[in-house]
C-alpha cells in the first residue's frame, strides 16, 4: 500500500490532483489508515497512468470515466471503445476546423495593417474589429 | 421527389444493422421505392465528409445533406422528419 504522496510520486501527478481524480470517481483509495488517511494499491498507479495517457491523446476526465467504465462493463467490446475514439477524432476535427477559421479572419486582419507607427486610432485592425462588432449589434 | 439519406457510422455498428432495416422502409413507405437513395457512409473512409456535415457522435444521419440526427431516432421520430419533406 502507498500513502497518497508515494503513489503521486509513483505515477508522476501531485496529490491534489489525486484528490481531484477521486472527486471525480476516477480513482478511489484501497482503504484507509486509522486516521484517515488515504492508502493506494499497485492498481490504483496503473489506473492514474491510464488517465493521464488518455488526457494526452484528447480525453476529457468525462471521456476517461466512460472508457474507465466501459473497461470494467461485462457487456461492452472493443466496438464500443472504438467508437469513443472516433467521437473524440471527431471533435478535434471541428476544433480543428474552428482554429483554422480564426486563422483565416487573422491573416485577413494582418493583410489590412501594414503596421507603422500610426496612431492606434487609425489602425485597420481595430477598426476592422470595431466595424464587426457595430454589425453584430446591429 | 427523390431524397437522400445517410447514415454515418463505424463499420461494425450492430445497432445500426438492425435499425437501418426499419427505417429504411419507413423512407420508402413516406417516399416510394424508387424515390429514397439511401447510403451508409464509413465514418472511417469518409471521416472529412462525416465532419462537414457537423458529425459528433455515431451513429447520425443526415437527410439531402444536412445532418438531422446525432443517434439513431426512434421510427416515429424519423417518420415526423421525413414527412414534411414529402411535400416539397
Amino acid at each position: 500500500m502507498h500513502t497518497i504522496g508515494k503513489v503521486a510520486a509513483l505515477a508522476g501527478v501531485s496529490p491534489d490532483t489525486l484528490r481531484y481524480y477521486e472527486k471525480e470517481h476516477l480513482i478511489t483509495p484501497a482503504s484507509k489508515t486509522d486516521a484517515g488517511y488515504r492508502l493506494y494499491d499497485d492498481e490504483a498507479v496503473r489506473r492514474i497512468r491510464f488517465i493521464k495517457t488518455a488526457q494526452h491523446c484528447g480525453f476529457t476526465l468525462s471521456d476517461i470515466h466512460e472508457l474507465l467504465t466501459l473497461k470494467q462493463a461485462d457487456s461492452a467490446c472493443c466496438e464500443d471503445v472504438r467508437s469513443v475514439a472516433i467521437e473524440k477524432k471527431l471533435r478535434i476535427a471541428h476544433k480543428l476546423q474552428a482554429l483554422q477559421a480564426m486563422s483565416h479572419a487573422l491573416d485577413e486582419l494582418i493583410e489590412r495593417c501594414t503596421g507603422g507607427e500610426a496612431a492606434t486610432d487609425e489602425c485597420p485592425i481595430l477598426a476592422a474589429l470595431e466595424n464587426s462588432l457595430a454589425e453584430t449589434a446591429r | 421527389m427523390s431524397v437522400k439519406i445517410e447514415l454515418i457510422a463505424a463499420p461494425g455498428c450492430g445497432k445500426c444493422v438492425a435499425a437501418q432495416e426499419q427505417l429504411r422502409a419507413i423512407a420508402t413507405a413516406v417516399f416510394g421505392d424508387n424515390e429514397v437513395v439511401w447510403r451508409e457512409v464509413n465514418v472511417l473512409k469518409e471521416f472529412d465528409y462525416a465532419v462537414s456535415l457537423g458529425v459528433l457522435s455515431m451513429p447520425a444521419i443526415a437527410v439531402n445533406g444536412e445532418l438531422k440526427f446525432s443517434s439513431l431516432p426512434t421510427p416515429e421520430q424519423f417518420r415526423t422528419m421525413l414527412t414534411p419533406l414529402e411535400s416539397c
